[in-house]
């Protein structure tokens, strides 16, 4: 009946491959000992994770990379407009809201993060998401090298460039401004 | 992240990458395009997107048209119904146009009353109908001081993609000369007007609107036909109204062009140029019908 | 006369009050209901063709357009999309909402009157939300919204909704247990059964039936009837629908084939 026999759809029935009962990731659903798919799309085998990969936005769980920007500072806590999730954008004006608070900023001497020396306003932050919050938004963490601002403004207007994990260069004046910077990718 | 290896490939990884860019940068990132002369869908600064004219296909409507310009898509219907004229236009019926912009049509819009761009969009296209003098009001009477036609002129975007005041004024000029009105004839004795099936009479139309919309970016890129990834990043609009001749019959501005400088003059006199160019494709979309 | 004035601030309006056209020559083949009544152009069980097409609406994360003869219907999905002022839930949240194009109808639709359509919103409601996945959507929302652009047959509105919601659900890529397809049938004044009724049919029908289910998993979302019937004809109008609906089922499936396949 298909035209293309590869491509399953919800609710049809999968066949699993002999071997070892493979474990069932996203789009995939077992009921009544029959495993179904649950999403449009092709089998697809990770280790011994069958999923049915979905490559479309997708809201933040627990473990995903985000990116966001900050749109509100508090001495507590920085709230960003989350725009991307696990390296896919979401639509525009389909944000999600996230929160990093104060302890989690960096992983080490929390209690001396001042906020105002770690982010400001419409600075690109890359986090991981911890919990899924509070019924607003979204809680965050920075606490890893690899995570924090990847992309800020300084004072003059234009990009800067980090110089270490919490400094930026502004390429104008030579300005340094704080920043809790993630490591850039080729360092 | 992890999955995007297996089946996807890398070419994946790096469409997201660049819709990532995009995202959060958007500004640059069509700045690093027109550097290279094109637009983020692969026109360049002046060419127009594909444009379809659909007519006839609702027949709950007396007159209906979809127009596809790009994936801009908007449906437009007419529905007649019979109206007291206003005591001081005895002889002048009406013609109600709005355009819908329902929160199904893109992530913009929210369920509710129309929106303020609906409403600002549903009261040029109001303007221009009335302006080009499209249609005669006059056309529109059964029996002075008692019966007329009120033609409901309703556009509704289905995909919000850029542009959809070009869109919708083409759907609703389109579907206005697809209207047929049933023949009416009101009695005297009655006070009523009664149609029939068997005769149908077309709308008459005296012209022909078409417009033609620009954004400048930058202050230096004419951009024709804009996209809605292109549109709020425009500083400017210009739209230029024309009749089927070709005349300007008004020209709108939102947002400053280079107002000072002799560069206005410019710039307009090129979005004139290019209109009229883009009347040869348009005109054949209309006429045939 | 007591008249609600149709004045509406955000709309260009037409005058205070029109009526829609009435006509001498009032109907030809409809009318004559004293005769036999016997479908013209199908089979009772016949129901009309269905095109379907999703991928339409570039701006939305989903979508699919659905014609089934004259009825026409448009459906976007919205979402996963942040929940917005609701209190912290496990589960996601499903919103549908129906509007009638005000040209979709014999009479015009004003709108913000009666252009919006709660019951037809609640009937596509509840025959999707069994199928989608909703535990795995917390704290979320999606939005699917529909616009009936042409209606020839109230019945068919719902079914034809229905169809594209899950289509577009699909489409959109969120989780679901199966697709859902729906048919209707109309028991008509003679006590036959006509399926997917049009609107000048309905006229002489007793009693409509809408049956939703998930025909890969065998099972019944949604019944909805209205009108007289005896539980007999009841029992066989859904079971003509449920036959029908599997056929629905295949056109609904190559549609997600051929869109899949063009990406």
């Amino acid at each position: 009946m298909n035209q293309d026999d590869n491509i399953l759809l919800p609710g049809q029935p999968v066949t699993i491959p002999n071997g070892a009962a493979p474990d069932l990731g996203g789009g995939l659903y077992l009921k009544d000992g029959v495993i179904r798919a649950s999403l449009v799309g092709k089998l697809s085998r990770v280790g011994n994770t069958l999923t049915i990969p979905r490559p479309r936005p997708h809201p933040p769980a627990p473990e995903s990379v985000v990116l966001g920007s900050v749109i509100r500072l508090s001495p507590l806590q920085a709230v960003i407009s989350i725009t991307v999730v696990d390296g896919i954008p979401l639509p525009q004006g389909e944000d999600f809201t996230g929160v990093i608070r104060v302890n989690d900023v960096r992983a080490t001497e929390k209690d001396k993060v001042k906020l105002g020396e770690c982010f400001r306003g419409g600075d690109v932050v890359r986090g991981i998401v911890l919990s899924l919050g509070d019924s607003r938004s979204y809680y965050v963490s920075t606490a890893r090298n690899d995570l924090g601002v990847i992309f800020a403004t300084s004072e003059a207007g234009a990009t800067m460039d980090p110089v270490s994990w919490q400094e930026m260069r502004c390429p104008k004046t030579g300005k340094l401004e704080k920043r809790k910077c993630a490591k850039p990718d080729g360092l | 992240m992890t999955f995007a290896e297996d089946s996807a490939g890398p070419s994946q990884t790096s469409i997201h990458e660049a819709s990532t860019y995009q995202r959060l940068h958007p500004r640059a990132y069509l700045e690093k395009f027109l550097e290279e002369g094109i637009r983020t869908d692969g026109r360049k600064t002046s060419d127009w997107r594909d444009v379809q004219v659909i007519t006839g296909s609702i027949s709950t409507a007396e007159g209906s048209a979809l127009v596809r310009l790009g994936q801009t898509t908007v449906v437009c219907g007419v529905k007649a119904e019979i109206a007291e004229p206003a005591l001081d236009r005895a002889n002048h019926g009406f013609i109600a146009p709005n355009l819908d912009l329902p929160a199904l049509c893109s992530p913009k819009f929210k369920p509710g009353p129309p929106s303020e761009e609906s409403q600002i969009l549903s009261d040029r296209l109001n303007d221009i109908l009335i302006t080009s003098k499209a249609l005669d009001p006059t056309s529109l009477c059964i029996r002075p001081g008692k019966a007329v036609w009120t033609i409901y002129l309703d556009a509704i975007c289905i995909n919000y993609d850029g542009n959809v005041l070009d869109a919708a004024l083409l759907a609703m000029v389109a579907a206005l000369r697809n209207t047929r009105l049933p023949a009416a004839s009101y009695n005297e004795e009655t006070n009523k007007t009664t149609c029939t099936r068997q005769n149908s009479v077309p709308l008459q139309l005296r012209n022909t609107p078409y417009i033609c919309s620009f954004g400048l970016f930058d202050l230096t890129h004419l951009l024709s036909d804009p996209t809605s990834f292109e549109e709020p990043l425009l500083d400017t609009t210009i739209s230029i109204v024309l009749d089927q001749t070709g005349q300007v019959v008004s020209v709108l501005q939102e947002g400053l062009a280079a107002v000072a400088s002799e560069n206005s003059n410019q710039i307009l006199r090129r979005c004139i140029e290019f209109a009229k160019q883009r009347l040869i494709i348009l005109t054949p979309k209309i006429e045939q019908r | 006369m007591a008249q609600i004035t149709s004045f509406d601030r955000r709309r260009v309006n037409g005058p205070d009050d029109s009526f829609p056209p009435i006509f001498s020559d009032e109907d030809q083949p409809g009318s004559s209901s004293s005769s036999p009544l016997q479908r013209e152009s199908r089979k009772p069980k016949d129901i009309r063709p269905i095109f379907l097409q999703t991928g339409l609406i570039t701006q939305a994360n989903g979508s699919a357009y659905i014609e089934t003869g004259n009825s026409k219907v448009v459906c976007a999905v919205y979402g996963p999309r942040q929940a917005k002022n609701t209190s912290y839930s496990e589960k996601g949240k499903l919103n549908v909402e129906v509007k009638f194009a005000p040209f979709a109808s014999q009479r015009r639709k004003v709108p913000n009157r009666d252009a919006e359509d709660r019951s037809l919103a609640v009937l596509i409601h509840q025959a999707i939300v069994p199928s989608v996945r909703l535990e795995l959507f917390p704290k979320s929302s999606m939005d699917v919204f529909l616009t009936v652009i042409e209606n020839d047959g109230i019945q068919s509105c719902g079914t034809a909704g229905t169809i594209a919601a899950s289509a577009a659900l699909a489409d959109a890529g969120i989780e679901m247990l199966g697709l859902v397809v729906s048919c209707a049938g109309s028991v008509m004044s003679n006590g036959e059964i006509w399926l997917d009724p049009t609107t000048r049919e309905l006229e002489h029908s007793r009693a409509s039936l809408t049956l939703s289910c998930m025909p890969a998993l065998g099972l019944i979302t949604n019944v909805s009837q209205t009108g007289q019937v005896t539980p007999q004809e009841a029992i066989q109008c859904m079971d003509a629908c449920e036959e029908r609906c599997s056929d629905i089922h295949m056109v609904v499936a190559s549609a997600l084939h051929k869109n899949q396949s063009a990406l």
